[in-house]
């Protein structure tokens, strides 16, 4: 018989969130930060289709919308979302390190010490974000 | 629920896909486009012409969709389970609606913003 058929019969208690969730306690706290890393990453990406669609629309478009962005408030929302994407990016590529290691199962020991491994992908990350700044600066 | 439940595989290689995306190129994106050319620091990179030639160039245009489309579904799935854990049970349907309705909408205005390049 299958789980799914065994938990209708088995009298469990109601679902409830852990005590302290969502902010009690800092394990808590870093999983509730990276969940919401979501909303900062859903507003860049708004306000980068809203550039591209500025774009379409032509030059004067494209300079309004730049000197829209210039105004404090969006540059201090500009900087919100990116200040939780590189959480994220960041986050992302540590979780990385354990996945390179292969640290389930009967398989060997990592042959560098795991910080080390973690390096990597966050590595990876920066040198594209130093490629991609250099591309769209006009340098290349 | 079903139709949720049916299309998660789905929703997990969006998800997945889109994690890589954003932590690849997103930070750029947004300090370069979104900080730095309103502050006339990538007056030469970001001209009207070099920007525009940039974006709709094939692959230009290629770039775009996937990359913003991909931050889309990958952003709403982690959106769907931020809202699952902190409303319950009782969020999970309107959470995964609202959640996955954002990322089809956004996917379907980046289509029809890119065309019009």
């Amino acid at each position: 018989m299958s789980a799914a058929a065994t938990s209708h019969k088995t009298p469990v208690s109601a679902a409830r969130k852990p005590d302290g969730f969502p902010l009690g306690w800092r394990r808590y706290r870093s999983y509730t930060l990276f969940a919401f890393t979501s909303v900062p990453i859903m507003v860049s990406a708004v306000g980068l289709l809203e550039g591209v669609h500025a774009l379409a629309q032509g030059e004067d478009a494209w300079k309004a919308w730049l000197a829209a962005l210039r105004q404090p408030h969006w540059l201090a929302l500009s900087s919100f979302c990116l200040a939780f994407v590189l959480y994220f990016a960041i986050r992302f590529g540590w979780v990385g390190r354990k996945i390179g290691a292969g640290r389930i199962g009967p398989l060997p020991r990592p042959p560098l010490p795991l910080p080390l491994l973690g390096i990597a992908p966050i590595g990876g990350f920066v040198t594209v974000w130093l490629v991609l700044l250099v591309i769209l600066g006009g340098v290349l | 629920m079903k139709l949720i439940h049916k299309l998660e595989p789905i929703f997990w290689m969006l998800f997945g896909g889109g994690g890589f995306v954003v932590a690849f190129v997103m930070p750029a994106l947004i300090l370069g486009v979104l900080i730095l050319a309103p502050l006339g620091l990538m007056e030469q990179g970001l001209s009207y012409h070099r920007a525009h030639a940039l974006a709709a160039s094939l692959a230009g245009k290629g770039f775009l969709v996937v990359v913003l489309s991909l931050a889309f579904w990958h952003a709403a799935h982690h959106l769907r389970h931020f809202i699952l854990d902190l409303f319950g049970h009782s969020g999970a349907l309107p959470g995964a609606y609202f959640s996955y309705g954002l990322a089809l909408a956004g996917t379907i205005a980046t289509l029809v913003t890119v065309a019009a390049l």
